[in-house]
């Protein structure tokens, strides 16, 4: 089950959850399990995207913004 | 109490021993330990004491107070993270090539002063500044750099600092693309295994956009896996009669394919190619690095170059130029370093959880990438010296063949035979490693020695291989992801002449864009590679120049924020490093345009070349391209330098003003809101 996890889950797929989310974070990916309890916790009434469409709108404004990678 | 206050101590005694030894050593070699040990006992003290102090009274860093991710989280970008894995993210994002490749061509002075610099540069300057940096940006809602300096001091000083950062942009991709060019001329197993990353990433993006959509750490899996087999089968290449001269290269056919490749990179949909090939080269480099920090502890060779050379008096062959100012501007990177400041207005503001984290990320993350940069040092240091030179110093100065090499260099007072440099040529898998300038190939063999006695003898060659891929390709995202905000930039700044032209979206508007920026990282790139010198020569000063220059307007704009809140007693801790990088960076724009030996200054080298002309010695179409190349870095220095004055000029303004009291000291922060995390 490599690539999902949510705070919420239990056991050792928690654990490993967990650990996803600090891999993804630490190398700039996008956390879809974040945004899961981020949409849950502030505004249940929104609908919820797809993994895929978190991803995609992630990716497209990333390299926007200003450097994200140093010399 | 007493025995934390007992731990310091003998922190420090350790620290101040090491250096002692380091000042006082007059041996054949020195261990590598007492590098080590010298420059974590700085960082630790430094950390413990100096950036409390920054932290607490200069900063005030306030955990009542909630920031940007907590007020304005929304999951994406605005993200609260707890502070370690934040500064993994923050360490990512700023260790670059830069803190590996400056040192390596620093140590044609010696081990001893780019320890010095890089150690007590870090603690006192570039530490410092991606410290304010970071906290200015995350007190406005992670505003970038330049937006801080158009609204703390004004429109010009933020338009001044934009096209600033667009110019360093032109010259770090092209000085950084010519280290991979250096490093991939005439080596098939280089030039299969880069060449692999290419469709090694669109696979991954197809993976995670279509296939298995937002499945990213699968992908990456898949894709390290596939790249430790290209770097396999590189070697089965290389060795290969009938697949060699397919991946055979000269270094302009080279260059000219990473600024095609810079073009489609630019172009393209993100998620397709530029995005996996940032999450492959991540993945490498932390755990690369993470590698080389094992390997050095396990293996602490004994350095063999000596603390100071003979070359300390300019005549160097790597570079040109006095220990001071050249020291100063090659090391730009793990000492301070003004790109950090670009980094620490980005992605990270957005995502701490506390105010008080920003210590731990700002100024602790600048420390690790020194550790880096000390590592990279040592990595050229345990070099025999002889081969440091061959490989570092250009071809027309060694004479082409193995045999004047050694001569050349016996003439330096280094010994090093032929049958030396052909031995460890043959020993990783390349031809030659004569006139290798640039850095990466001396750095790769410096790894590769520690990596093979720490995990595995007889390897060299993959070992080696494998270093010249971590770096070529953290080189190369860089070139791809800058070729990219490059690109906004500039359809920003058009976009304020004809409004069409800034629609980001706009194909037109795309390829336009794209195509000048890659033209003018690759014009650059391309007289670096027909450079008689090499074009390290002149294109590391000018981009080491360009970078410091940056850090010197970051820390005005650090200045003004610290003035502006109020504490104006201790702007020292930017006005100090500001100081002596002034002092050590227009000096160095100043003798590289003006200085009257033709191998250090621009002009003086025009003139040289021009009077070479007028002898028959150089042909006129060659000699009128050297010359106007010589003058338009000429030119480029002198833009950096008026546009470092101007800002600091405007600043200093400012500071009068308010010090002055006819203008209030008012920092234009978002304003307080009290934190819902529980204390």
């Amino acid at each position: 089950m490599l690539g999902r996890g949510t705070a919420g889950q239990r056991g050792s797929g928690a654990v490993f959850g967990r650990l996803a989310s600090v891999i993804r974070r630490i190398s700039g990916m996008p956390d879809y399990g974040a945004y899961l309890e981020h949409l849950r916790r502030f505004h249940p009434d929104r609908p919820v995207p797809t993994e895929g469409e978190f991803y995609a709108e992630f990716v497209r404004g990333r390299y926007e913004d200003g450097p994200t990678r140093c010399c | 109490m007493i025995v934390r206050r007992v731990g310091w101590l003998i922190v420090a005694l350790i620290g101040a021993t090491a250096w002692a030894v380091l000042a006082l050593h007059r041996g054949e070699t020195i261990n590598a330990a007492w590098v080590v040990l010298a420059a974590v006992g700085t960082y630790l003290l430094a950390y413990r004491f100096y950036s409390r102090f920054l932290a607490e009274r200069v900063l005030g860093l306030n955990d009542r107070r909630a920031t940007p991710a907590e007020r304005l989280t929304n999951g994406r970008d605005f993200v609260p993270t707890s502070r370690w894995v934040l500064f993994g993210h923050h360490f990512a994002a700023i260790a670059g090539a830069g803190p590996l490749v400056g040192p390596v061509l620093a140590a044609q002075f010696g081990y001893l002063p780019g320890t010095i610099w890089l150690v007590f540069g870090v603690v006192l300057g570039g530490a410092v500044q991606d410290f304010i940096i970071l906290f200015g940006s995350m007190r406005r809602d992670g505003k970038s750099l330049g937006q801080m300096a158009k609204e703390e001091t004004g429109p010009i000083t933020g338009l001044l600092a934009m096209v600033a950062v667009l110019a360093i942009m032109v010259i770090l991709l092209a000085v950084l693309a010519l280290v991979v060019v250096n490093a991939l001329k005439d080596s098939p197993w280089g030039v299969f295994t880069i060449l692999c990353t290419i469709p090694i990433a669109v696979l991954m993006g197809f993976w995670m956009k279509v296939w298995r959509p937002g499945r990213t750490l699968e992908a990456s899996a898949f894709g390290v896996a596939m790249l430790m087999v290209a770097l396999v089968g590189g070697r089965y290449v290389a060795e290969s009669p009938g697949l060699a001269p397919y991946f055979t290269y000269s270094g302009l056919t080279i260059a000219y394919g990473m600024i095609a490749y810079g073009f489609i990179a630019s172009v393209l949909p993100v998620w397709m190619l530029l995005c996996p090939r940032d999450y492959l080269s991540t993945f490498m480099k932390i755990g690369t690095i993470l590698l080389l920090a094992i390997g050095i502890v396990l293996v602490l060779p004994p350095l063999k170059l000596p603390a100071v050379t003979r070359f300390i008096d300019g005549t160097g062959p790597v570079f040109a130029g006095k220990l001071f100012p050249f020291a100063f501007i090659t090391i730009a990177c793990g000492a301070i370093s003004g790109f950090h400041a670009l980094v620490a207005s980005g992605t990270t503001p957005k995502m701490l959880i506390r105010e008080s984290d920003a210590r731990l990320i700002g100024y602790g993350g600048m420390l690790m990438e020194s550790f880096v940069a000390v590592m990279a040092l040592c990595a050229a240091a345990l070099l025999d010296p002889g081969i440091y030179f061959a490989i570092n110093a250009p071809l027309t100065t060694l004479g082409g063949t193995v045999q004047s090499a050694a001569e050349v260099i016996r003439g330096w007072g280094f010994s090093v035979s032929p049958g030396q440099i052909d031995a460890l040529a043959a020993s990783v898998g390349e031809k030659t490693l004569l006139g290798r300038t640039g850095g990466a190939p001396s750095l790769a063999v410096g790894m590769a020695h520690i990596f093979s006695s720490a995990f595995g003898q007889g390897l060299m060659a993959l070992w080696y291989h494998f270093a010249i891929m971590f770096e070529a390709l953290f080189i190369l995202t860089t070139v791809d992801t800058g070729t990219r905000v490059g690109r906004f930039m500039l359809q920003e700044l058009a976009g304020q002449i004809w409004r069409p032209l800034g629609r980001t979206s706009w194909y037109p508007s795309i390829v336009l864009a794209s195509a000048l920026v890659v033209a003018g990282w690759g014009y650059f790139l391309v007289q670096g590679v027909l450079d008689p010198l090499g074009g390290i020569n002149s294109l590391w000063p000018l981009f080491g120049i360009s970078n410091q220059l940056l850090a010197s307007v970051a820390l005005c704009v650090g200045t003004t924020l610290i003035i502006k809140s109020g504490k104006a007693r201790y702007a020292w801790v930017t006005l100090l490093p500001l100081a002596w990088l002034l002092a050590a960076t227009l000096t160095a724009g100043w003798q590289k345009v003006f200085a009257d030996d033709p191998r250090l200054g621009f002009l003086a080298h025009a003139a040289s070349v021009a009077e070479q002309v007028a002898a028959g010695a150089v042909g006129a179409t060659i000699g009128a391209r050297l010359i106007f190349n010589d003058r338009l870095d000429a030119v480029v220095t002198i833009t950096f330098m008026v546009i470092t004055v101007l800002v600091l000029l405007s600043s200093a303004r400012e500071w009068v003003l308010i010090l002055t009291r006819r203008k209030p000291a008012q920092a234009r922060e978002s304003p307080f809101v009290e934190t819902a995390y529980a204390g």
